[in-house]
């Protein structure tokens, strides 16, 4: 429990928009992660950049922890307060400030939902490509922290490829501007570059600016067929292979199929052991080119191509992807949504491992997932009141890590380490980056309030 | 207390499905206009959650965030893991209203719309006379209420003869191809009574017979959005009862999609038993069943504004009917929100529902729409109220006027 002596400082600072009633705490105890629930001791949304930075520092005067938070839809437990402390909501500051069509950036606060930001930035004919699934809710804030990436990322990249610049707080308060406006800037450290991933333990971000591109002229998409789940891999490496970039390419698996067509009637053939959705997308010329020849690879490889002529059959197309997640989502209580990924190449390997540990862990799972960059979203389906599955989950999701590290892969592609991964950071990155980290952080906040013990620092 | 957290404990298999994902903040008006948990379903859930897992013991305390919820459904349908936010609200109330106990002006003017409908319909002229005496009459049917206790909004006129006293009965059709029932809900049988002629006076065009219900029993979805769900249950099966009487009758039409839902959807829901007919709002009954094709003279620039609680496949639908039916130039809303009418929301929250038909309204300045159609009395109200207070000059009506007006015209 705070002072009331202490809650007032905050209320000059952000007026009514302080909470520390019980019911209003119970609300920022957990996000979207599968974690217990912790319980901050304050909440505060401030509304202008000012206010952020009067909070920080006043949080750092009093030794109170303090955890920023976006939406609260990260999957890894990185807006918990694990050592309560002040949540600081960043849903007061959405404002879009600039988007410039001559020079192709947008400047925005930190709490502006992406999907708000596409949309404003195709209004202008140009595209901001990271596309999360999470884009109706996530934030602008909330996704260079986590340097989220999309169904897109493959041939666009993920957010962090589209920060020019970042303006942040760090711990005592201290304005920092990192980046700019121009194309080139070697103006010092690449600091916008340390707030990418950062997680909300460096400094608290509330202004960026992100790179556009033009919207491509033309695209096609393609749903294929296979009734062997490893040709299907095979045939993302070859893609890959054979020098083609697809603006997507996802991957489902026979589990993920059934659900999905029971759930939604969409049409997919429930007999297949896996489909992959493709888009290329760019130049007519090139669209027709590269779709002639994904398509013949597929075909080489036993897949059946089904093409979308119009736009509503793309959109169809795109909804089986769109309700993989959902149509999980219904079958079981508790659904854990992992994130392993690994070079492409490597698919084959990684589908084949999560197969096996399926079986012997005696585990539904479906897995679907970003094949053309690796990453993969194998979907334990559970109920947490059943403890004796936890157990096996649990050494589940251990060995699906392992795994992925073993092919060369990484515990995160997009949805981060926070309290949830934090224990097989190590086993990835080693000892020696272990404590550069911590140096870093130790440096940059001595006294460790920013979201403490998220990646175990 | 403990009577409580069992019955929460019942909520508790629904509750469990939600994996806190937060999906439904995309949709939720509450939570874009201030971003806050409690707002969101997610939020809500997790406060209920609190109570029934211990970490909150004045359960009393988060009956205000449940209550402060539109019942929009935007969280029902925007959820991938198909959790019934709407029962579980509805029911989560109905358990926490028992420790924060109804205040009494509002149990009364429930308890006489829900058990006593007939008083209901004897009491219009009543309120009519009262509204014309305690208010300033702004526009024609709109009037200014000079009550305190109603915030300053305008109010649509209540008519001094309820729908059902003029229509009650069988209204056949000159050359009878079928027969239905209309259920007018209270907005329609008392405000809204014009729309109410013109669904019957259409049917009856296109040779159907209409039984109109003697007496007009409430849907119950008021009582249910105040936490009182015996007496929606109540309301539901005595409706039941009365229209399992038209056993020759094909379908029950209604124009106010909330009464749909509340009869048809989430009625069989809570009582376990089934509606006696299925009920089809009446544009999907003329497009999907009658197959209408009229080309009424209507003109202008028109709008549509879809209730929340009109089925999500049928909005294409209506706005087919505004496009093939009238020769008005449809723009079509960016914003989609909720009004902010929500039943009693608008009530409690007045000041918090403004916002939501202001920034509607702004748009349909904007692109200077003159009339407005809405197919739910409810939301008719609301954006009236509004329109009369932003200095918005649009009709606002339900699409079926607009055929009602044409085929008087050529009769
Ligand atoms: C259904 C669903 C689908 C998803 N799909 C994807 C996907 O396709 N790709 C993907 O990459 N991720 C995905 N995610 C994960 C998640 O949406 C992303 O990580 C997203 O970027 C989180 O944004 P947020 O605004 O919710 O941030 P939060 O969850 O609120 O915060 C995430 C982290 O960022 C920090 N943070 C937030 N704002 C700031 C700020 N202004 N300054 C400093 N630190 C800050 C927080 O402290 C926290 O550590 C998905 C999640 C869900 C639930
Ligand atoms: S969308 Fe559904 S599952 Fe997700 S947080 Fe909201 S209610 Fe829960
Ligand atoms: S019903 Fe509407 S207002 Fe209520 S929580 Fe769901 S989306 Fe929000």
């Amino acid at each position: 429990m705070l002072s009331k002596n202490l809650i007032a400082k905050f209320a000059e600072i952000a007026g009514k928009n302080v909470w520390t009633e019980e019911e209003d705490l119970m609300c920022y105890a957990y996000d979207a992660s599968f974690g217990e629930m912790c319980v901050p001791e304050i909440v505060v949304k401030p509304e202008t950049a000012e206010q952020v930075g009067r909070i920080v520092r006043l949080c750092c005067e009093e030794n109170i922890p303090l955890v920023t938070r976006g939406a609260g839809t990260n999957l890894s437990g990185g807006t918990l307060p694990i050592k309560g402390g002040c949540v600081l909501l960043m849903s007061g500051l959405n404002k879009i400030l600039e988007i410039n069509t001559e020079d192709m950036y947008a400047v925005v606060q930190s709490g502006v939902i992406t999907a708000d930001l596409a949309m404003a930035v195709s209004a202008k004919g140009l595209l901001y490509p990271p596309d999360p699934g999470s884009m109706k809710m996530s934030t602008i804030g909330g996704n260079v922290a986590e340097n989220a990436g999309g169904l897109r990322a493959l041939k666009y990249g993920v957010t962090g490829d589209y920060v020019m610049g970042t303006k942040f707080f760090d711990i005592e308060g201290n304005a920092v501007i990192a980046g700019g406006k121009t194309v080139k800037m070697v103006t010092g450290f690449n600091l916008s570059g340390l707030m990418i991933s950062s997680e909300g333990l460096l400094g608290v971000m509330t202004e960026h600016t992100l790179k556009l591109v033009p919207q491509p002229q033309a695209s096609r998409s393609m749903l294929v067929i296979y009734d062997d789940l490893m040709k299907a891999s095979v045939t993302v490496s070859e893609i890959i292979g054979a020098k083609i970039t697809p603006a997507t390419l996802e991957l489902m698996d026979r589990f993920t199929i059934k659900t999905v067509e029971e759930g939604t009637r969409i049409g997919l053939p429930t007999d297949a052991d896996g489909l992959l959705l493709i888009e290329v997308d760019g130049h007519p010329a090139a669209v027709e080119d590269e779709y002639a020849k994904i398509k013949e690879i597929c075909n080489k490889l036993g897949g059946k191509v089904h093409i979308a002529e119009t736009l509503e059959e793309r959109d169809k197309l795109w909804e089986a992807r769109r309700k993989a997640l959902s149509s999980l989502a219904r079958l079981k209580p508790t659904l854990i949504l992992e994130d392993a990924t690994v070079p492409r190449s490597r698919i084959p390997e990684m589908m084949q491992c999560i197969k096996d540990i399926t079986v012997k862990y005696d585990l539904t799972v479906g897995t679907f997932g970003h094949a053309g960059d690796g990453n993969l979203h194998p979907t334990i389906l559970t109920d947490k009141r059943n403890k004796d599955e936890m157990v096996r989950v649990e050494k589940a999701i251990d060995e699906i890590f392992a795994s992925a590290l073993k092919l060369e892969g990484t515990i995160s592609g997009e949805h981060g380490i926070g309290s949830a991964k934090a224990k097989y950071l190590e086993s990835e990155v080693g000892a020696g980056t272990i404590r550069f980290m911590k140096k870093l952080k130790d440096g940059l906040d001595p006294k460790n309030l920013l979201n403490p013990h998220k990646m175990g620092l | 207390m403990d009577e409580l957290l069992k019955e929460l404990h019942e909520l508790e298999e629904m509750m469990l499905q939600c994996m806190k994902c937060g999906t439904c903040q995309s949709d939720c008006p509450l939570y874009r206009t201030d971003g806050r948990e409690s707002s969101v379903a997610r939020g809500k859930i997790s406060l209920l959650q609190s109570v029934y897992e211990g970490r909150i013991e004045n359960a009393g305390r988060i009956l205000k965030h449940l209550d402060q919820c539109l019942l929009c459904t935007r969280c029902l349908k925007a959820c991938p893991s198909g959790v019934k936010t709407d029962e579980i609200f509805l029911r989560g109330r109905e358990v926490l209203r028992r420790i924060k106990k109804l205040p009494k002006w509002q149990k009364l003017i429930l308890k006489t719309a829900m058990e006593k409908p007939e008083l209901m319909a004897r009491m219009a002229p009543l309120m009519h006379m009262g509204l014309k005496f305690g208010s300033k009459k702004i526009k024609d049917g709109i009037y200014r209420p000079m009550i305190p206790g109603l915030g300053g909004r305008n109010v649509v006129e209540i008519k001094s003869e309820a729908f059902v006293k003029k229509y009650g009965g069988l209204n056949r059709a000159d050359n009878e191809i079928m027969r239905v029932v209309f259920y007018p809900g209270c907005a329609v049988n008392l405000i809204y009574t014009e729309w109410g002629t013109a669904v019957v006076e259409v049917l009856r065009h296109f040779g159907v017979s209409v039984y109109v219900p003697e007496t007009n029993i409430c849907c119950g979805i008021p009582a249910a959005s105040m936490g009182e769900l015996e007496m929606y249950r109540n309301a539901v099966k005595a409706n039941y009862d009365a229209l399992a009487v038209y056993k020759d009758a094909a379908y029950i039409i209604t124009s106010c999609p909330t009464c749909r839902y509340g009869l048809y959807e989430m009625g069989p829901k809570q009582t376990g038993a089934e509606c006696p007919l299925t009920v089809v709002d009446i544009l999907v009954f003329l497009e999907e069943i009658l197959s209408v094709r009229l080309q009424t003279g209507a003109e202008g620039r028109s709008t549509i504004h879809f209730p929340c609680h009109y089925q999500d496949s049928k909005k294409g639908l209506v706005e087919n009917f505004v496009r093939s039916s009238t020769n008005t130039e449809y723009m079509k809303l960016d914003n989609q929100s909720c009004c902010g009418f929500a039943g009693t929301f608008s009530i409690k929250y007045y000041e918090r529902s403004k916002g939501f038909s202001r920034s509607k309204i702004e748009e349909m300045k904007d692109k200077k729409t003159d009339k407005v159609y809405i197919p739910c009395p409810g939301c008719a109200m609301q954006l009236a109220d509004a329109a009369a207070r932003e200095g918005l000059d649009a009709e606002v009506t339900h699409p079926v006027t607009e055929l009602y007006n044409f085929i008087k015209e050529i009769k």
